[in-house]
């Protein structure tokens, strides 16, 4: 039963690995953090479309943050 | 066996890494406030996505590869890579799909879903530059 449970592990952890690398060939941006959210998210049944739509529009903010935040920085230290 | 908010969330705080909290000046954006932000474009983006709006829905037209298994847009995008004179990366690729085909563990059912979320990120980040 153990050696089930740990075969198994092993299974969904060498398919893991084989998405990150496609994942990195693809320039999708995705590290192994965001992309097993995603994989468990696609198991809950997401549509793929629209989680990536959800990953861009992320990025997009997470962006503007950065951009905002060094703007406000260098109006702080001037 | 998280639930979909909770995952979701989970992807609002890895968007959040690499944002520096510890400097912040007087009058920027506090990381609870950013992160409501976050929840709320996710959910926007996820939502209009998934309902999209029925007058655009009749008047849009389907992609032809929207009935294409992912499997197949890979191996469209290794076609689309030895065009532009990228074997090795191409063949990498291959490679990587039939090892995926070989080692898919039955725990996970929607490997093609993933491939499918892939292929749609497909060049959403620029390439690495390579160093000398």
């Amino acid at each position: 039963m153990a050696s089930a449970t740990s075969a198994n592990l092993n299974a969904v952890r060498e398919t893991m690995d084989v998405l990150l690398e496609i994942s990195r060939l693809l320039n999708t941006g995705l590290d192994m953090e965001s992309l097993s959210i995603c994989v468990r998210l696609c198991e809950q049944g997401i549509n793929p479309e629209a989680l990536s739509a959800v990953i861009k529009e992320l990025r997009k903010a997470s962006e503007s943050l950065k951009v905002q935040q060094q703007q406000h920085t260098k109006c702080h230290f001037k | 066996s998280s639930s979909i908010t909770e995952l979701l969330n989970a992807l609002c705080d890895c968007s959040l890494a690499g944002v520096s909290w510890k400097r912040r000046s007087l009058g920027a954006v506090s990381k609870e406030i950013f992160r409501r932000t976050l929840k709320k474009r996710a959910y926007g983006a996820l939502l209009s996505k998934l309902f999209p709006d029925a007058t655009k829905g009749l008047i849009q037209k389907l992609s032809v590869t929207t009935n294409t298994p992912p499997r197949n847009k890979v191996l469209m995008i290794c076609f689309d890579l030895r065009v532009a004179g990228c074997q090795e990366e191409a063949e990498m690729l291959e490679e990587k799909l039939e090892l995926l085909l070989k080692v898919a563990s039955s725990e996970l059912k929607e490997v093609d879903a993933v491939l499918d979320l892939l292929v749609h990120l497909a060049g959403s980040v620029p390439t690495p530059q390579t160093s000398f």
